[in-house]
């Protein structure tokens, strides 16, 4: 299973969200300030500075974005379906939209542009510049990304061919991978990816700075800054999905990107309101500069944000995710020829750009419903068709992300699971590699020394930390969503609960957050402080304050429980009712993650056991197999025998000599012994010891190591 | 039954509305409780700033106030700006300094608590308790006469002061995000002394000294108390000026307790 599956959903979500801004962008262009008649479709009567600053804003990273996902689900796909497969797809979802579109579309938009011009002019239009007569020039109008989509794909997949030809030690591949990784982690990304992009536009000998990057929509030979720019976003999409933990660090990074890249957009708004075209200079230099920043600080920033809080499925936004392709394709006379419509209303702009909206996402999303989704052009834009008619879809498939299949659920499939799990503090390191699943209905119990990385492991499940790389699910999705803690119940190590507050009120305050919490009554009964409710939390003991933790870990009937060493100051009576609790929870079909230090708890409650050591699962398996591996005793004495022949016997695991001594472990220590004494009657100096938990742990652990 | 309970959850994403609501004000309420049962904090916040405008308006300065007015508006905004912003900061900075100690932010983190519930209540409890403090003192200085302004402009002067302490509220989640429970009241009294007095929130201050002024928060809550009551001698920066730069402070002590508790919890 790929562990990054899941993250698929946000990735889709955050390309609609590219191209849905997109048309949100262009609604606004009849608004612009100062714009003389002719460079759009209208002219409205209302103009807008905010729409202006607005439009800038977004259109600084919108197409960098879209290019930075594109080049994630290129890679993605070409490894999916292989060279040739990869064309044929590309060839149907993007060069046949390219084509067909165009000729569609380019007679739609000029006719609407006409009806504008005609109405901004009073019927009089005069002469239009004709359209330029060097090599190549073509009005691509906004298909343009297609065109520059298929020129990047070529250009990727040469280079790649070249450095798979170079590069057969794979050295530079596992140079770059570590490269992207780190570039991100340590936020240095945001400004290395920045200078290409600087150093093409200030090429540029006419540079108006609010268009960004010029669109290069009016040639077929591609424009040395939106090549370079687009090409580098497209490339180090291709790197992320390469490498195994970027999208981590993408997702953890999310914040500080977003606040660079606004701090970048605030100085650029007002350096483009100072002077509105570049001159030479240091200004345009350090405009270029942070130009760049701004766009990756907005990418980065934005796919990280999505990353972490989108990544579960949803019906509504897969739904928009897959309707946004054909709405950008199509959008561009709809808009228009609303902006035509509403140009010359005595509204202002701020209830007519609102109107614009409404009224072309409404005809849109109505079109893709009703001609696109159940018909051949979604077979060809998004891989599949739906019926129009039809209840409930299964999660579908987007449309590069192609065939990802919705992970099958059966019963027995785990409430919880780590998988391949590596989590890095400073350079410690606290978990590496783990892999742990926690099935319906059943206890399992983390053993391990101290610092063996069972709180990190909790922590993770809880949504508290997220993984250097590998997965975390919770009740089948991420730990960071709170809908999925919602069917969780936890008891903390290391935690106190307000001291002002009545046991009751701790209670009611945590039932509160679930959906169908038990009666407050009985969740004091089952815990068994109901003779506690009326008392501060501070003046309980430290028994006492257990306890009523474990009321505030189970008042949400919890389906899955994480018990964090429990039982830690609990008198032998509170005990006993905290395990009975833990039984009734079981039989009740809640799942239970429980760490503890005593074995005796893991071998009265748990069904299933892990024993942690220095961040890796040294063992695992029922209480039974892991008896018998604590179990060992170690023998020791001075005889005769042979050690190979001892190591024969039943019960003997290991037998070794040193000098006179032979050395045993067993399972069996008492039959080994009476063996032992009757075969070797002038047997002396006989020891036995037992195989502590600890130095059971320290065997294993030497074991693994 | 597993499988059907889990295509539950995917659908059942939201609380009903009403248990969403029920969540929030239960974390209020509880947060309101916390602060009235510690005596230790609430007594000297309320107490305080209503005594020392007393000291000073009524037995100390009451011939000057009787003399000029304005100084005596002059005198209640800026002991009324010390009024609400103190509980604002010290009861945030101190309890949620303590909590993150006691781990109770992290099992908050844990629990499917309602996003941003503990903030909201502890905004709501440090919002009221201010009015709760400004409260006897609005009462005191209409009753004795210090505060000659009409019945709108006492009532704009006040809800300029309690919209004030949002920044404070904010600076003190600030406080309370960096720095450990037992040290927070001092680290925020080393924040918060300083600006009382330089911001010529007590006493007019030299010209030399008014470049400085537009650094410290309370300045511009005095600001807007003084554009609120129409005090045109006491107005130095335009209104506007001062609700952006407390929109920005409140931003910019949000922005990083927020980011440190993502980091640290």
């Amino acid at each position: 299973m790929n562990p990054n599956e899941n993250r698929l959903h946000a990735l889709d979500a955050v390309r609609g969200f590219a191209l849905l801004l997109g048309v949100a962008f262009h609604a606004a262009l009849s608004f612009m300030p100062g714009w003389p008649p002719g460079i759009w479709a209208m002219v409205d009567n209302s103009p807008s500075q905010f729409l202006s600053d607005a439009g800038f804003v977004t259109h600084i990273f919108r197409m960098s974005l879209f290019f930075f996902i594109a080049g994630f689900f290129g890679r993605l796909l070409f490894h999916k379906l292989g060279a040739a497969g990869f064309w044929a797809n590309r060839a149907k979802r993007i060069a046949v939209p390219l084509v067909i579109g165009w000729v569609v579309l380019f007679p739609l938009i000029m006719w609407v542009w006409s009806l504008g011009l005609a109405k901004i002019f009073n019927g009089h239009v005069p002469p239009m510049p004709e359209f330029p007569k060097t090599a190549g020039a073509f009005p691509l109008t906004h298909l343009w990304f297609l065109y520059e989509l298929l020129i990047l794909y070529v250009g990727v997949l040469a280079l790649r061919a070249l450095v798979v030809r170079v590069d057969r030690a794979r050295k530079l591949s596992c140079l770059v991978d570590v490269l992207v990784e780190e570039s991100i982690r340590r936020r240095i990304a945001v400004f290395t990816l920045a200078i290409p992009l600087a150093g093409a536009l200030l090429t540029l000998p006419m540079w108006f700075y609010w268009q960004g990057i010029p669109t290069p929509d009016m040639s077929l030979i591609p424009a040395l800054p939106s090549t370079t720019g687009f090409a580098t976003a497209f490339i180090f999409g291709w790197l992320v999905n390469r490498s195994a933990g970027a999208l981590s660090a993408i997702s953890r990074g999310w914040f500080a990107h977003l606040v660079l890249g606004i701090l970048a957009t605030g100085w650029l708004l007002h350096t483009l309101h100072a002077s509105p075209m570049a001159q030479p200079g240091l200004t345009k230099t350090l405009f270029a500069l942070l130009f760049g920043v701004a766009v990756w600080g907005w990418v980065l920033g934005l796919t990280g944000a999505a990353l972490r809080f989108l990544s579960n499925y949803s019906a509504a936004r897969r739904y928009v995710a897959d309707a946004s392709y054909w709405i950008y394709l199509a959008h561009l006379p709809v808009v228009a020829a609303f902006q035509v419509w509403v140009g010359h209303w005595p509204l202002h702009w701020s209830l007519k750009y609102p109107l614009i909206l409404v009224a072309s996402f409404a005809v849109l999303f109505l079109s893709y419903h009703l001609l696109v989704r159940p018909t051949f052009i979604a077979q060809l834009l998004n891989g599949r068709r739906y019926p129009l008619r039809k209840p409930k879809q299964a999660p579908a498939v987007a449309a590069d992300s192609a065939a990802i299949a919705p992970v099958a659920r059966d019963a027995r499939a785990p409430v919880a699971e780590l998988r391949s799990i590596t989590k890095k503090f400073g350079t410690t390191v606290a978990l590496a590699g783990v892999d742990i699943d926690l099935k319906p209905g059943e206890l399992l119990a983390l053993l391990g020394p101290n610092g063996a990385g069972k709180t990190t492991a909790i922590s993770l499940w809880l949504g508290l930390t997220e993984p250097d790389s590998g997965e975390v699910t919770l009740l089948g999705g991420s730990p960071l969503e709170v809908q999925r803690r919602r069917g969780l119940g936890v008891m903390m190590q290391e935690v106190e609960l307000y001291k002002e507050l009545k046991v009751r009120e701790l209670v009611a305050l945590a039932s509160s957050y679930y959906r169908d919490p038990m009666p407050l009554e009985e969740t004091l009964r089952r815990a068994g402080i109901t003779a506690l409710a009326d008392k501060p939390y501070g003046k309980l003991s430290g028994g006492q304050k257990r306890q009523a933790q474990f009321a505030v870990a189970i008042c949400g009937r919890p389906r899955v429980l994480f018990l964090d060493e429990p039982s830690v100051g609990l008198d032998v009576q509170a005990r006993e009712v905290l395990w009975l609790n833990v039984r009734i929870l079981l039989a009740e079909g809640c799942s239970i993650v429980l760490t503890t230090h005593y074995l005796e708890e893991a071998e009265a409650l748990a069904s299933r056991v892990a024993v942690l050591a220095r961040g890796r699962v040294i063992a695992q398996g029922s209480v039974d197999e892991m008896r018998a591996l604590v179990a060992r005793r170690h023998i020791s004495c001075e005889t005769a025998l042979d050690a190979d022949l001892v190591k024969q016997w039943p019960g003997v695991l290991e037998a070794h000599r040193r000098g006179p001594r032979l050395n045993l472990v067993a399972t069996d220590a008492e039959a080994v012994v009476r063996r032992l004494l009757t075969e070797d009657p002038g047997l002396r100096r006989l020891e036995v010891r037992e195989a502590g938990l600890n130095e059971a742990f320290n065997e294993l652990t030497r074991e693994a190591a | 039954m597993n499988a059907l309970a889990l295509k539950n959850l995917e659908t059942d994403d939201l609380l009903p509305p009403r248990r969403a609501a029920n969540a929030y004000l239960t974390e209020i309420r509880y947060e309101l409780t916390r602060t009235l049962r510690n005596p230790a904090l609430a007594i000297p916040m309320m107490v305080l700033p209503v005594g020392l405008y007393l000291l000073f308006a009524v037995l100390l300065f009451g011939d000057a106030i009787a003399k000029d007015p304005a100084v005596g508006i002059f005198f209640f905004a800026g002991f009324a700006v010390l009024g609400v912003t103190m509980p604002a900061l010290f009861t945030i900075s101190s309890s949620l300094a303590v909590e993150r100690e006691m781990g109770l932010m992290k099992l908050k983190r844990a629990q499917p608590a309602p996003a941003g519930g503990w903030l909201v209540a502890k905004l709501t409890a440090g919002v009221l308790f201010s009015a709760l403090a400004y409260l006897p003192m609005a009462v005191a200085a209409v009753v004795t006469g210090k505060l000659p302004l009409s019945g709108m402009q006492v009532a704009a002067m006040s809800a300029a002061l309690i919209a004030g302490t949002i920044p404070f509220c904010a600076l003190g989640l600030m406080v309370g995000a960096l720095v450990k429970g037992s040290a927070a009241p001092g680290y925020a009294n080393l924040i918060y002394l300083p600006g009382c007095y330089l911001s010529g929130l007590f006493f007019p201050l030299p010209q030399s000294m008014h470049w400085q002024t537009a650094l410290w928060p309370q300045f511009h809550v005095s600001q807007l108390a003084m554009h609120a009551a129409g005090l045109q001698k006491f107005q130095f920066i335009p209104v506007t000026m001062a609700v952006a730069t407390l929109i920005g402070f409140t931003a910019l002590f949000s922005a990083v307790a927020l980011w440190r508790l993502a980091r640290k919890g």
